[in-house]
Order: C-alpha cells, then sequence, then structure tokens
C-alpha cells in the first residue's frame, strides 16, 4: 500500500470530504476528487478500497452514535486488526468526530424526517371589528402563517385565522402533548 | 353609493383557513438505515382545516421537541395577546 495511505496528513480533510457527501448530503464530492485533491500520488486502484474502508468506519460510527468511549474502544480494536488502522489515523479520527459528532447526528435525525418539517411560525393578533350586520364588535382573533416543508422543495405557506375559544382547544391539546413528552423523557 | 355585500374589513379572510381539528402524536424514531441509534422524539401533526369556500384539506408537518416547545410558546403569547384584547 502506498504510504501516503498508512499516514495521517491528509486522512482529516478526506473525513471531511466523506462527511459532506454521506451526511450532509452535499453531492459532487467524488472518489476522483478525493483522490486527485489530498491523494495525487495514489492510484484509483489503491485509493478505491481505502476510501470504501474510511467510509465504512465513519458510517460504523456514526450510526452507532458512539460515545467516546466506544469510541476509544472501536478505533483500538482496529488498529490491531489486520488491515486496520494505524494509530496516528485513529488519532485523526476520534479528533474528527469529536468536532463532528453534534452535526452529523442532527444530519441523520433531518434525514430520518420523512414528513414536511415546520421551517417558521409568524403570528399577528388583530382586533377584528366587524360590520353594520354583525355583532361581532372586537373581536379578537390571530392570523398564523405556517411555513412547512422539506429540504429540497418549495415551502407551502399555511394561514390559519384563530379566534380565542379555538387558540384554548388548541393550547389545551398542546398542553397535552408537553405532558407526554415529560412522561417520555422521564428516566425510567 | 349602493353596498351589495358585506364590506371586507378583513383582506386576508380571503386566503386563511379555518382550523377544524388539531391531532397529535409523539413518535420516538428509534432506528433506521443510516443510523441504528437514532433516539429521537418528534411531535407529528394532522390539521384538519377548512378553507373559504368550506373545502376541508388534512395537513400534516412534523416537529422536533425544541421546535414544538417553540410552537406552545407561541401559542401562549397568542393565547395571553388575544384574552387582553
Amino acid at each position: 500500500m502506498a504510504a501516503e495511505l498508512e499516514g495521517s496528513k491528509c486522512l482529516s480533510g478526506l473525513l471531511s470530504g466523506l462527511a459532506q457527501d454521506t451526511f450532509y448530503g452535499h453531492p459532487g464530492i467524488t472518489e476522483e476528487l478525493l483522490r486527485s485533491q489530498l491523494y495525487p500520488e495514489v492510484s484509483l486502484e489503491e485509493f478505491r478500497p481505502f476510501l470504501a474502508k474510511m467510509k465504512g468506519i465513519l458510517k460504523s460510527i456514526a450510526s452507532a452514535d458512539m460515545d467516546f468511549n466506544q469510541l476509544e474502544a472501536f478505533l483500538t480494536a482496529l488498529t490491531k486488526k489486520q488491515g486496520g488502522i494505524t494509530s496516528e489515523q485513529a488519532a485523526v479520527i476520534s479528533k474528527f468526530w469529536k468536532s463532528h459528532k453534534t452535526k452529523i447526528r442532527e444530519s441523520l435525525m433531518n434525514q430520518s424526517c420523512w414528513d414536511r418539517g415546520l421551517r417558521s411560525l409568524s403570528w399577528r393578533v388583530d382586533g377584528k371589528s366587524q360590520s353594520r350586520h354583525s355583532a361581532q364588535i372586537h373581536t379578537p382573533v390571530a392570523i398564523m402563517e405556517l411555513e412547512i416543508g422539506k429540504s429540497g422543495q418549495e415551502s407551502e405557506f399555511l394561514c390559519l385565522e384563530f379566534d380565542e375559544v379555538k387558540v384554548n382547544q388548541v393550547l389545551k391539546k398542546l398542553s397535552e402533548v408537553e405532558e407526554s413528552i415529560s412522561t417520555l423523557m422521564q428516566p425510567a | 353609493m349602493e353596498e351589495s355585500s358585506e364590506p371586507q374589513l378583513d383582506a386576508k379572510s380571503k386566503v386563511t383557513s379555518q382550523l377544524i381539528d388539531f391531532e397529535w402524536k409523539l413518535g420516538m424514531a428509534v432506528s433506521s438505515d443510516s443510523c441504528r441509534s437514532l433516539k429521537y422524539p418528534y411531535v407529528a401533526v394532522m390539521l384538519k382545516v377548512a378553507d373559504h369556500s368550506g373545502q376541508v384539506k388534512n395537513k400534516s408537518f412534523e416537529m422536533t421537541i425544541p421546535q414544538f416547545q417553540n410552537f406552545y410558546r407561541q401559542f401562549k403569547e397568542i393565547a395571553a395577546i388575544i384574552e387582553t384584547v
């Protein structure tokens, strides 16, 4: 194997590139791009299995959302394995995971949301004054605009009108949700 | 000058919808193809809304817990204000 692949000099750059492609959904980071930018001396035949190995390691770490003890144990085992990694490489991977763990996890969580998400919410309360035929003078209404959408798709804007009764009904439902969340989050 | 219909006082009333029902589900994403250890709670919401012509549609979306907490806080603020108007 080429000496460059044993070293750790360009590994941090490689891991960043892999994370862009694998977790952050930025296409265009190709095998050839990574090779020519980071390991120009290495042939594609040698680079390909190396890249696959690093990608596999990164995916395993992210998939298990390893904490730092798990990570140390996992990397130590790899350094002892035939065709594994060197301890310099283990150090680079460990450093990389420490600084990217939160962001990668967030990105994986977003990928697991298949319905549309709530992108933004704005509201206004109007003192609605109605006309000569209506008894409802100065009934306040809340107008709420919800922006819902999914990454890579255009948002839909949903504009809702609520009177006081409706607001309180929704509020009651939301308090039920909150109660369920507290129950769920309670340590068993 | 004759007016045959109610004057339009709220220009937005043509585009706003009325909420008919608010259904919710608290879910926990446990594991997926890309992440075996997701453990990620979320709130899924299904709004039944009627537009100005009376047509009822379902609109669904998901919120993370921090997003839900913000959503809840906004509604509390609205309720506090609407009470004083």
